[in-house]
């Protein structure tokens, strides 16, 4: 119950913190609320057995964007006169769009048929039947599950030749190099 | 063991795509945007796990999922701060609304 507790508790910092990062009008305070978000975001990575992404989450998000959106702000800031608001015309009409939106969200998943899922696999259970149901609910049922989702394991999901990721990770290491070169050349100072 | 159930985390994911949606739709300034950007697609890797965890936990291609979007944002937030200090460099402003070259 307490664990529950804690992760009520995280959802709340992560959305209040969130929901500061957008709306406040000093820039270096939403950047400092969007890294706290983003701590809250890999504690609720690590709710989901996903102990290796939510170091990583705090590395690339907390360590590495947050620091570059703080570099730009630094590099854009004296054209921010502290008279000027920081929302534009469509305030009000963004408000109505992203409350529509997450009523929207909110009322699918309540009619989905995600209502029920309580514990791991549930899903699973849920779509399959016969023989291999009664298989799987024995196997749920036994408090000790081997969990296998370690970062070895996720290694080899994305290398692994079988799995297909192999070509996709190679690749986006691609993508990777030419945003660097990208960034470079749009940033730099006369472009030949 | 945590019994949380799987749609408070949608909720969740839910809520804080909500959020970005607003700060993309509402901030004046590009960089306010970028944040928004971020936050959404951190509300997209929720739901990829939520749904890896409670489908089956040692399904993996959910977590390889989370990791090519968390990749490819940080190249994103990357040459989106190139662009932006590009435009301030040549406008004076990091302002969305006053970089309308385009506009027809």
């Amino acid at each position: 119950m307490m664990e529950n507790m804690i992760f009520y508790v995280i959802a709340g910092i992560t959305v209040a913190s969130a929901l500061m990062a957008l709306t406040v009008r000093n820039l270096f305070h939403c950047a400092l609320f969007l890294a706290m978000a983003m701590f809250g975001i890999s504690g609720v990575f690590l709710y989901l057995n996903s102990d290796f992404l939510a170091s990583v989450q705090v590395l690339i998000y907390v360590g590495a964007v947050t620091v570059i959106i703080i570099f730009g702000i630094s590099l854009t800031r004296n054209m921010m006169d502290e008279r000027s608001k920081a929302m534009n015309h469509q305030f009000l009409f963004s408000i109505v769009v992203a409350l529509l939106l997450s009523a929207v969200i909110i009322a699918a998943i309540q009619e989905s048929p995600f209502v029920g899922a309580e514990h791991p696999m549930s899903l699973m259970l849920s779509s399959t039947t016969g023989d291999a149901s009664q298989q799987l609910a024995a196997n749920i049922a036994s408090p000790d599950h081997p969990f296998q989702g370690g970062v070895a394991y996720l290694a080899g999901a994305l290398l692994r030749p079988e799995n297909g990721f192999a070509f996709a990770f190679e690749f986006v290491s691609i993508l990777l190099l030419s945003a660097l070169v990208g960034a470079i050349v749009i940033a730099r100072k006369d472009p030949a | 063991m945590n019994n949380i159930p799987l749609v408070h985390f949608l909720y969740l994911a839910g809520i804080l795509f909500g959020i970005g949606m607003f700060g993309v739709l509402a901030r004046k300034n590009a960089i306010s945007v970028l944040m928004g950007i971020e936050l959404m697609l951190n509300a997209v890797n929720i739901n990829f796990l939520a749904f890896a965890r409670y489908w089956n936990w040692n399904s993996l291609t959910g977590p390889v999922f989370v990791v090519f979007v968390i990749t490819i944002a940080a190249a994103e937030a990357a040459v989106a701060l190139a662009i932006i200090i590009s435009i301030y460099r040549h406008l004076r402003t990091a302002n969305v609304d006053d970089a309308h070259y385009l506009r027809g």
